[in-house]
């Protein structure tokens, strides 16, 4: 009964910020899930602050915040393209590691310029996303599966390339502008009296990366019948959709999504390491999930992807301060967790209420 | 047409976002760089350590008292020790920065990942924060904290396999087992095994290596049954550079019954019992105690105006072979290496005024 009304709502919040007007009619605004995650965030942002003030420190929470919260939005966008199928991508983790020893390789032994690098990750990334995909058309068999026995591959194969072909376990090469893309933030850039915000650099590059995965599904032909090849494989491909080259085409954007961010991250962390990627396949669920993208397919939110990512973030961070210990703290998230999905539900439930009465 | 009105309106939307990016990364100068830590003095009563181990593990549980002694003995203003990071570096980067918010103004970090520590100390460092690397030091040639104070690994292996290869009599095939493939510190301490087993003149052959079993105590007795039941007889020594893999291999080859000589790590008590009724031959044991206490210490000083006189430079905190004859007594001469570290430190390292 809800995927319907999921989709509707999500076909229309992936690019626009305003969400406000989204929901579904005859429901009240807020009964946007997208809303309902603002409100714990703000909710959660203004108990964590009360009780330690050093949560709004811009240089020491704010920034490296937005640092963490842009590298597990991309990874989150990376699941995001494959959830659109109702396919699942078990192998984030390592198309981000391989994509990265491939720019730490390009780096290191080509000294090729820092977006170059980044182009040729995206394009490994890429093909070896299309090659799940294409594993997955062929032989029919579950994405959960596929991806599941590539990530095994891929483990091996990147500790191998590391130790052969790569210099022990990591590239320390640091390539002109990976420094400033790590430190620096738009308030360290002035134009006479007038600096940016504190907005670390890499920031814009995770929000264009969102924005032109709503832009795809939101307007672009290929987006909707990736969405529509999600809802119903059958009716699409009875539609006249290519649904097997929609399924190669999500894969590899998620690969190159993965890559994405496995770049970030050794940005944010100052080396292409074969670690890079490790953490991510919880988060890459975690974000969209939340964020209200249907594990079933058929509909996505980009915008909810973004909030779920933030939330998880700042329910971290604020944990942190609090000074919580390690057992605390999984606990403290997987509760805060558990208490900002239901309240969710709760409102979500109350709204279709009131939208049906009305 | 809609959705090429539409198309064309968010293009726009990127467009302009590239080209504010551009703009703001190119037309503006840059402030200057802020000036690297030291020079200010800071009196002890305000100096507050937080100890950062890479995730929860038994190597630094002893932190805990040390910093506590550290903290009476120097008078420090506070100490805390959390290892909430996990073994994730991102997580742990995330760890210093909280605690930094919280006014802990010198940090002792056990890096997650050697080949990426450098700069987070260099970040802790550009916001005025001081800091040691204690228990692993950054991968490479380069240290960025004010010095890194660890067991030399490379060496620590070199002696625990050169133990291991005089207990098999100088020939024979021996295992080592160790951690986590893609740490660099791994790679050194199978550098320092290779070494070793190198100078027998291929006497002793290096049957394998297994990785990546120090996880838990679970994968490491997993690993150990499947290579036992493998190659059991035709192995006369394991070496053993990881806490898990030691636990499990003393207990296994004790199970067993093979006349395999086992070399282990650290001092749990399991292992020391091993040492006691013969089927551990040796450990090496570390000094988690001085790395804490002399950080600590040598944190304080130059949070207090002390200078490094080679800043980044590598302390070993010492590794002792541990066998049935001095099992009794290998603390004393660890508490002897400590006070060696502190003079060490007040003569050779630190420079104050």
């Amino acid at each position: 009964m809800s995927a319907p009304t999921q989709e509707s709502d999500a076909m229309v919040t992936t690019a626009d910020p305003g969400v406000g007007t989204d929901a579904p009619r005859g429901l009240p605004f807020w009964a946007n899930p997208r809303f309902g995650l603002l409100v714990v965030i703000v909710v959660l942002v203004i108990v964590f602050t009360s009780l330690r003030s050093s949560f709004l420190n811009t240089s020491l929470t704010l920034v490296p915040m937005q640092q963490d919260v842009s590298v597990f939005l991309v990874v989150g966008l990376a699941q995001l393209c494959v959830l659109s199928l109702g396919h699942m991508n078990l192998a984030v983790p390592r198309m981000a590691a391989i994509s990265a020893f491939a720019m730490g390789w390009c780096y290191q032994h080509l000294s090729v310029p820092l977006w170059l690098g980044l182009l040729i990750g995206l394009v490994v990334g890429a093909a070896v996303g299309a090659l799940a995909g294409w594993i997955i058309t062929a032989t029919g068999v579950n994405s959960f599966i596929v991806t599941l026995a590539l990530d095994f591959a891929l483990v091996g194969l990147v500790s191998l390339l590391y130790s052969h072909v790569g210099d022990g376990v990591a590239f320390p090469v640091h390539p002109a502008g990976m420094t400033a893309l790590r430190n620096d933030t738009f308030s360290d850039y002035c134009a006479g009296n007038i600096c940016g915000p504190p907005v670390p650099l890499i920031v814009p590059i995770a929000l264009v990366a969102a924005l032109l995965v709503a832009v795809l599904f939101r307007l672009a032909r290929v987006g909707r019948e990736m969405l529509m090849t999600g809802s119903n494989l059958r009716a699409a491909r009875l539609s006249g959709i290519p649904t097997s080259r929609r399924i190669i085409q999500a894969h590899a954007l998620s690969g190159a999504l993965a890559a994405l961010a496995g770049f970030l991250l050794a940005v944010n962390s100052g080396a292409f390491s074969a670690d890079i990627g490790n953490s991510f396949l919880l988060p890459s669920f975690l974000g969209p999930v939340l964020g209200g993208t249907l594990l079933s397919g058929g509909a996505v939110s980009i915008l909810g992807t973004v909030l779920g990512a933030a939330l998880t973030e700042v329910i971290r961070t604020g944990l942190n301060l609090l000074n919580f210990s390690v057992q605390d703290l999984n606990i403290y998230i997987g509760l805060v967790l558990l208490v900002a999905l239901s309240l969710d539900r709760v409102r979500h439930v109350l709204a279709e209420r009131r939208g049906t009465r009305a | 047409m809609r959705i090429t009105r539409s198309l064309r309106r968010h293009g726009v939307i990127v467009t302009a976002a590239v080209l504010t990016v551009a703009l703001v990364a190119t037309g503006c100068t840059k402030k200057s760089d802020q000036s690297a830590a030291g020079g200010q003095s800071v009196s002890p009563a305000k100096v507050k350590i937080a100890y950062v181990p890479g995730g929860p593990h038994p190597y630094f549980q002893p932190w805990k008292t040390a910093m506590n002694q550290a903290k009476t003995d120097f008078g420090l203003g506070g100490v805390t020790f959390n290892e909430t990071s996990g073994w994730d570096q991102t997580k742990q980067n995330s760890v210093l920065q909280s605690l930094a918010a919280q006014g802990y103004n010198a940090f002792g970090v056990f890096g997650v990942s050697p080949d990426n520590i450098n700069s987070t100390f260099q970040q802790l460092e550009s916001k005025k924060l001081m800091v040691a690397s204690l228990g692993s030091c950054p991968a490479g040639n380069t240290d960025s904290a004010a010095f890194c104070l660890a067991t030399d690994v490379e060496t620590a292996a070199y002696k625990a396999a050169q133990t291991a290869i005089q207990a098999m009599g100088g020939s024979g095939n021996l295992v080592h087992l160790t951690g986590n493939k893609t740490d660099s510190n791994t790679q050194r301490r199978i550098a320092g095994v290779k070494r070793a087993v190198s100078e027998s003149g291929g006497k002793v052959k290096l049957l394998q290596t297994v990785t990546d079993i120090d996880v838990d105590l679970q994968s490491a007795q997993k690993a150990v049954a499947d290579l036992l039941g493998a190659k059991g007889k035709q192995i006369n020594g394991i070496v053993n550079t990881a806490y898990n893999p030691a636990v499990a291999s003393a207990a296994a080859v004790k199970k067993s019954g093979l006349p395999i000589k086992v070399v282990a790590i650290d001092d749990d008590p399991t292992i020391l019992g091993g040492i006691k009724d013969g089927s551990v031959t040796a450990t090496v044991v570390q000094n988690p105690v001085g790395q804490a206490y002399i950080g600590g210490y040598a944190l304080m000083k130059l949070e207090g105006g002390c200078t490094m006189n080679t800043p980044g430079v590598i302390v070993d905190s010492g590794s002792f072979v541990v066998t049935k004859p001095n099992v009794a007594t290998y603390d004393a001469q660890r508490q002897a290496q400590t006070k060696q570290l502190k003079a060490d430190f007040d003569s050779k390292y630190l420079s104050c005024k």
